[in-house]
């Protein structure tokens, strides 16, 4: 502890470190506080590494105390968590028990006094300062501490101090604080006769999806996905799943992304219970369409239900809108983003002043016959798909480098590169030609591509 | 022919922006036959000099190119960029200054500039305006502007043809703006560096720039290879549409008459008394030192080298030199300031008189030549560095600016270099590998000089060199090695000058408040001639003159000479506290040298350097020196001169060179250097160098010499010794100076062991040794020792009258300064109160003021016995005092009734416990050694104590075990580790092989208490264990706790560590 990280690898040169994440452990920390729940409805955050749990009343469920410890353990072993816990009558007690007696050490009812005697004074929940300062003074356990005379020691120690003691053997309360954990989006109907007809099935969808939605739309809330499940009289589940391109609580519309996947379901002998749950839920600002006639539907707005029922239908990778990528390489500056939604942060638009075609090919074509003069002017006419193409007016070259970062540094060339040309012909229709390296090198003569046509 | 003049070239003084170094650039400039390069660095002139000096080797050898003196000026605000050319030395002085303006309203290597700044300082200077990104309309006016401003004379508008998307286009319109705004346009090519091949570099110069991987860099990468230099022809052809553009660069370039050689330069006239000329004012103070020097009589020998000095000193024009280092050490010692001039210096008398250093170079078996600080034929500047005592070096750096002002006085930069570490870190960053493999990559580099990272370290550690995206790193890593990254100043070496020093060269904020410094380095001052005083800082000044203010001695020049009681303590290797002979290489050295006079001391300090021992001379010299060895010179053939050429050279050292002037005599006699040779190895020599340029004479001196039929061996040796003396030089004149210090400092330990043990614990930290080491070796030479404490001690450590009258010695009584966290401000007000009669706890907290804080830090550090109270009482009484007792003096009354309270009694302090707390408060106890509470457990190990090993034979087997004081990795050692131990008993020796430690690196690093099982290694008194194996005993120092029952042993115990060792690398 304390350690600097340059010293440790001194000593250890194959130590893998890592940076301290104190908000993402605090996340987790929480994140486990709600996973405890199922232990006890009242769990406590005991930050930055510790949780509380209040068990009165609960242990029964478990057949006692040791048999509710042994199943929390073998529970979090199994999620791969080590952890050191033990049970008490008061919270300062089983805090100083968890870090300083053995593993799993569950102080009897009113016993905790004598579990703590023997413990060191940090045990009470001081601060390290406070605490070194105590055993410096030869006062090396909590017992010779409730042994002093209780005024000199407060008069140097604190209030505080007296309190944490008071605190762990009982004599004094403690509040804490616990969690609750968000209520999920998740709603359910059952039904007393199971249903299968088709017309039912759309029925219930509509209901539970209106009840899920009238939830989400009073706390101002919208999903991007919603999962629909049918439990059939058998206890076979089927899933069906929609997603929305902007995150949404419109009951009537994704009734109807559902509506046309329902036909392919089999009921079985009868569905009696249907299940939806909210996924991706973000707080949206509650819109009133048209009250204010000034605004305008934003594009994204009047796109999303043409773009929610193609995605549906195609498929979620076949819909996509093409986003700038900062490369100076063509084919590597556009990228794929959701059709809907902010832009990836990072790139800068496209730069306008760079001329770039409207269709660029997949794969650059091969151009023969090109004439143009060394070492980089402008080609005077070419060949392309047998046709010959005189070339009135052209614009280049723009040079561009290979990302010499992908491949061998040792065989880094300064002379593999593209100079691209805009050139029209005598018709007028515009062509994006390039040619690979340069003039000179006999044994590497350059050749010519076609990569795009502008519009 | 075309001719054309490169007006635009970025260095990589524009730090992170250009990839090439100012040489690179003009050596490309040369090759491709342009006529002239201007070197214009972003608001900077850091790479101008290194430009100039290259450009002037290159004319040595017959080119003809131009270096131009230029600079870019970034603005503040919507100004675009421009690129100043100053046209004589006036304009020059114009650009300095505003440079230095800018510089000096903001912080360290930043430089805020306006429009209106460059106006007030444009006269005389070519004005190139960069175009922007954009060329809208409102740049079109803002030129207009500018070239209003500058009263439509020589502006131009640069133009780049950099292979962009519409270059054409973009040069039609910079073509007609220049047209419309009245600057015409001149061709240049933005160079970033010399020759393509270093895109890669400045891709990654980028990243690191903007703190991004290379893949998401992006477009702010630059499109292609374009930006190098370019010939003429092919500027000809890029500009073919654009006629004149071309020819304009070189019409630029002929209008620029100023070159850096024009930098007269003048020092100061201060030290000058009015109605005298300088050399008359050298003399007569040269003279009247000589008097005091020579007080036994000025012989004629002495006359005669005084007269030559002066008599060069006059014909090169240095006397204001001397002067002004004289006036600066005649200050400080006016202030009582110890001082002493090290290094080529002492090679002359005329420092001798002048009391600048303290040797006397006309003394006999000395073989000090004035020619080797200042010679007619070496065109340098002489270079005087002086040490003053570190604690009180600042006083001496505030009178220089005092006395020449900030505008004439600066210190001189250092560049920081890229080193292979850093390197690899940050290449390895931007070209996206992960923290973990830049680390590991990083950690195969040992110190921080090198040549780079070994494949086969890479491989050690597990990762493939070979693999494509690691043979990125480490090519790319290796080309930024030597790189500038960015400037700070020097330790100490200022420049001075009769004109503004900011009409000369810029100057900008250092870090530390109230500090300034130049844009130039040492190498630039030297390669212009201008000169430079050092004012270093050295402890053990501060030490001796701590010593001698007990002692009641006025300076060094006064302590006895040629004590034989002080050389037989050194012949002991009893030298814990002395200066240079301290640590372990210099101990295990002093009994086999057996210095007996003072000549022995100085190679004493020469001998254990990195260059003696490289080359392997040091046990051929023991040998001869012993007489086991019979003394020769090595000869060449008989054709090629006689077989005694070299005694002079090395008669005094037994034929074995040690000194740094023996080198370069072989160099000289035996390997026939030119002399122009033998000055660049002797300047490659001088201060390591990141570029190796030493590699290239280690052909000319070994085939040199074998050639005239010297051994191959020998001829290595001697270069190898060279390379070692490139890192850590010692010359014979330092070594001298350095020698004087050991005999003084040896001098004070062995008559006044008390006032040398007060006066190295006063000037902590310094020196090898940490208090707890040098208070035990006090008290082995009989030093009563008393703990701090509250009704005796002071800040400082002092010496009290001693308890038996009849005793010689005062006793040592340790200052409060020992204590961690205790601060000089609250000792002095403890003080105050005990002067106004406090004698308990409460007077002490209600007199003296204290913060509780330091009051508890004096209770636990034992401080309060004389009260009657032990640690614990004082404790207790300290934690009850009222919380706000320190401002309650006005009503004492009150808060002293509060204090009565029940009685509690407090468990006792065992005595381990209590050396534990004092280990832990102060890092020493008086009261035992710790190892002395596990000295049953250790001997039941069949542990020896240290003491024991010097009675046993050679080769046996044992154990010993104590405190790790000291882990040495000496670079010269092969990965050898050095460890000194300490028992109750005395300390041991350990050799670590590196088999041995690669085994055992965790347990070697980390344990505080340690187990030694080796073999003994004894050679006359020097004793080694070579270790084997090893046992951890640190977790036991945790059991020295209170003798009552061992607590539980607790989970996540805060682990403390009873001692820290001190650890080289």
């Amino acid at each position: 502890m304390g350690q600097k990280a340059t010293d440790a690898l001194a000593l250890v040169p194959e130590l893998v470190t890592a940076d301290a994440e104190p908000e993402r452990d605090a996340e987790a920390l929480t994140a486990l506080a709600d996973w405890c729940v199922r232990f006890s409805p009242a769990v406590a955050v005991d930050a930055p590494d510790g949780l509380f749990l209040d068990i009165t009343g609960v242990d029964h469920l478990w057949d006692g105390e040791d048999a509710l410890l042994d199943d929390f353990r073998t529970r979090l072993a199994a999620n791969g968590l080590p952890v050191r816990c033990a049970i008490a009558d008061t919270a300062g007690a089983a805090w100083a028990l968890v870090r300083y007696a053995p593993d799993a050490t569950i102080a009897p009812p009113e016993g905790q006094a004598a579990r703590l005697a023997p413990l060191p004074p940090a045990a009470l929940r001081l601060d390290l300062e406070a605490a070194g300062q105590i055993e410096r003074l030869g006062l090396r356990r909590i017992g010779q501490i409730a042994d002093l005379p209780r005024a000199p020691f407060g008069r140097r120690f604190g209030q505080a101090a007296l309190n944490r003691l008071d605190q762990a053997l009982g004599r004094a309360p403690e509040a804490l604080t616990f969690r609750r954990p968000p209520t999920p989006w998740f709603a359910r109907l059952a039904f007393a006769e199971p249903i299968s007809a088709p017309d039912d099935m759309v029925r219930v969808t509509q209901d539970v999806v209106a009840k899920l939605c009238a939830r989400l739309e009073t706390q101002g809330h919208g999903a991007r996905r919603f999962e629909l499940c049918f439990h059939r009289l058998d206890g076979k589940p089927l899933p069906v799943a929609v997603g929305l391109s902007l995150p949404g609580h419109d009951a009537v519309r994704i009734a109807k992304l559902f509506a046309p996947r329902l036909e392919t379901l089999d009921p079985g002998f009868g569905i009696e219970v249907v299940t939806l749950l909210a996924q991706a839920v973000e707080p949206i600002s509650r819109r009133q369409a048209r009250l204010d006639s000034a605004r305008e539907v934003t594009l994204a707005e009047g796109l999303g239900p043409l773009i929610d029922r193609l995605t549906n239908r195609l498929g979620e990778d076949r819909v996509w809108r093409a986003v700038p990528v900062e490369s100076h390489v063509p084919e590597r500056a556009i990228g794929r983003a959701r059709p809907l939604g902010a832009a990836p942060a990072q790139a800068r638009p496209w730069n306008r002043a760079t001329p770039r075609p409207t269709r660029l090919f997949r794969r650059p074509e091969p151009v023969e016959a090109v004439m143009a003069l060394t070492p980089d002017d402008p080609p005077t006419q070419f060949r392309w798909r047998g046709q010959l193409h005189r070339i009135r007016r052209a614009e280049g070259p723009e040079r561009i480098g290979e990302e010499w970062w992908t491949g061998d540094i040792d065989e880094l060339r300064t002379d593999r590169l593209r100079d691209y040309y805009r050139v029209e012909d005598e018709a007028g229709a515009r062509f994006w030609l390039f040619r690979i390296g340069l003039y000179g090198d006999p044994e590497r003569p350059p050749s010519w591509w076609l990569h795009g046509l502008f519009g | 022919m075309t001719r054309y003049v490169e007006l635009q070239a970025t260095s990589n003084f524009s730090f992170l922006r250009g990839a090439s170094h100012p040489p690179e650039l003009v050596v490309g400039a040369e090759a491709l036959g342009l006529e002239a390069i201007g070197i214009c660095d972003r608001n900077t002139l850091a790479g101008v000099v290194r430009a100039w000096a290259a450009r002037k080797q290159l004319r040595e050898s017959g080119a003809t190119i131009r270096d131009l003196t230029g600079c870019r000026l970034d603005f503040f605000g919507d100004t675009p960029s421009i690129l100043v050319y100053p046209t004589n030395r006036e304009a020059y002085a114009r650009l300095t200054r505003l440079l230095t303006l800018g510089q000096r309203r903001s912080k360290k290597g930043e430089c805020e500039l306006h429009w209106a700044d460059y106006l007030a300082h444009a006269e005389g200077q070519l004005t190139l305006v960069v175009p922007p990104e954009n060329l809208d309309e409102a740049f079109a006016a803002r030129l207009s502007a500018l070239v209003r401003d500058l009263g439509g004379r020589d502006v131009w508008l640069a133009a780049a043809r950099r292979y962009g998307p519409r270059d054409l286009q973009r040069l039609s319109r910079i073509a007609a703006l220049s047209e419309r705004a009245g600057a015409p346009m001149v061709a240049t090519n933005d160079v970033l560096y010399h020759g393509p091949e270093r895109r890669a570099l400045q891709d990654v110069l980028t990243c690191i720039r903007e703190g991004c991987t290379i893949q998401e860099a992006g477009l702010r990468l630059q499109a292609n290879a374009e930006r190098h230099l370019k010939s003429p022809e092919e500027m000809a052809r890029l500009f073919a549409r654009f006629p004149g553009a071309v020819e304009r660069s070189v019409e630029i370039a002929d209008r620029i008459g100023f070159d850096l050689g024009q930098l007269s330069y003048q020092y100061p006239d201060e030290p000058v008394p009015p109605g005298k000329t300088a050399i008359q004012h050298l003399r007569d103070l040269t003279w009247a030192g000589a008097q005091w020097r020579f007080s036994g009589g000025l012989g004629e020998k002495e006359r005669g080298t005084i007269e030559t000095e002066l008599a060069l000193i006059e014909k090169l024009d240095y006397p204001h030199y001397f002067l002004t280092v004289h006036d600066i050490v005649r200050w400080a010692r006016e202030q009582g300031i110890l001082c002493q001039g090290r290094g080529s210096a002492a090679n002359s008398c005329v420092c001798y008189c002048l009391e600048i250093t303290a040797v006397d170079p006309t003394k006999k078996d000395q073989d000090l030549l004035f020619s080797r600080f200042l010679s007619e034929n070496r065109n340098e500047p002489p270079d005087i560095d002086v040490d003053f005592e570190h604690s009180r070096r600042e006083e001496v750096m505030q009178y220089v600016y005092r006395r020449y002002g900030r505008d004439r006085a600066a210190i001189v930069a250092t560049v920081i270099h890229y080193r292979p570490r850093m390197a690899i870190r940050q290449v390895g960053k931007a070209l996206g590998l992960t923290e973990d493999i830049t680390a590991t990559l990083a950690n195969t580099v040992w110190g921080s000089y090198g040549d780079g990272v070994p494949d086969e370290h890479i491989r050690q550690t597990g990762i493939d060199p070979e693999a494509p995206e690691i043979r990125r790193a480490t090519v790319l890593a290796q080309q930024l090695l030597g790189f500038p990254r960015h400037l700070s100043q020097h330790v100490g070496g200022y420049v001075l000058s009769q004109r503004r020093l900011d009409e000369i060269v810029p100057i900008g904020n250092a870090a530390m408040d109230d500090r300034t410094f130049i844009e130039w380095d040492k190498d630039d001052i030297d390669a212009l001639g201008l000169m430079k005083v050092d004012v270093l800082a050295l402890g053990m000044l501060t030490a001796l003159k701590k010593s001698f203010d007990l002692l009641g001695i006025r300076d060094i020049a006064d302590v006895p000479q040629e004590d034989p009681a002080v050389y037989e303590m050194l012949c002991k290797a009893d030298s814990v506290g002395v200066f240079q002979v301290e640590s372990r290489a210099q101990m295990s050295m002093l009994p086999r040298l057996q210095p007996r006079t003072f000549y022995d001391l100085v190679i004493e300090v020469a001998i254990v350097r990195p260059g003696p021992i490289q080359g392997d001379m040091v046990h051929p010299y023991l040998r001869r020196r012993e007489g086991t060895e019979p003394t020769e010179y090595p000869s060449p053939s008989p054709e090629h001169g006689p077989a005694d050429e070299l005694r002079t050279v090395l008669g005094k050292t037994f034929g074995v060179p040690l000194f740094q002037e023996q080198a370069m005599r072989l160099a000289i006699e035996a390997a026939k250097f030119s002399d122009a040779d033998a000055d660049g190895l002797r300047r490659s020599m001088a201060t390591f160098r990141a570029d190796g340029r030493l590699w290239t004479y280690r052909e000319m001196f070994i085939e040199g010499m074998t050639e005239r039929g010297y051994g191959r061996d020998f001829a290595q040796r001697c270069f190898k010794q060279i390379e070692g003396f490139g890192a850590y030089g010692f010359p014979e004149s330092h070594a001298i100076s350095f020698a004087i210090l050991v005999y003084v400092s040896a001098w004070v330990k062995h008559h006044h062991p008390e006032v040398f043990c007060a006066s190295l614990l006063n000037s902590q930290p310094m020196g090898f040794y940490q208090p707890a080491q040098l208070v035990r070796d006090a008290r082995e030479h009989g030093v009563e020792v008393r703990p701090p404490d509250v009704l005796a001690s002071d800040w400082d450590c002092t010496l009290e009258p001693p308890d038996d009258p009849r005793a010689s010695r005062r006793a040592l009584r340790l200052g409060l300064r020992q204590i961690k966290g205790f601060k000089a401000a609250d000792a002095a007000s403890l003080t105050a109160a005990r002067a106004a009669g406090a004698a308990t706890v409460e007077d002490f907290a209600l007199r003296s003021g204290l913060p509780r804080r330091a009051l508890e830090q004096l209770a636990e550090a034992d401080a309060f016995r004389s009260l009657g109270l032990n640690r614990r009482e004082a404790l207790w009484a300290v934690k009850g005092l009222s919380p706000d007792i320190g401002a309650e003096r006005t009503a004492p009354l009150l808060s002293r009734q509060s204090l009565k309270e029940v009685q509690v009694q407090l468990p006792f302090m065992s005595p381990s416990k209590e050396v534990a707390e004092d280990y832990r408060t102060t890092s020493l106890s008086l009261k035992a050694h710790p190892i002395r509470f596990f000295r049953d457990h250790l001997a039941r190990m069949q542990v020896l104590p240290c003491s024991a090993l010097k009675n046993l034979r050679d080769r046996r087997r044992v154990s010993v075990g104590g405190l790790v004081l000291v882990r040495q990795r000496p670079g010269t050692a092969k990965g050898v580790v050095f460890l000194t131990l300490e028992d109750e008993t005395g300390i041991a020796n350990i050799v670590i092989w590196k088999d041995a430690f690669d085994a055992n690196r965790r347990l070697v690093m980390s344990a505080s208490f340690l187990v030694v099982h080796g073999q003994l290694q004894v050679a006359g008194n020097v004793i080694h264990l070579v270790a084997e194996r090893f046992t951890d005993l640190s977790p036991k120092l945790g059991e020295m706790r209170d003798d009552e029952e061992a607590a539980p042993q607790v989970h996540n115990r805060v682990t403390g560590r009873l001692i820290r060792s001190r650890d080289f690398h």
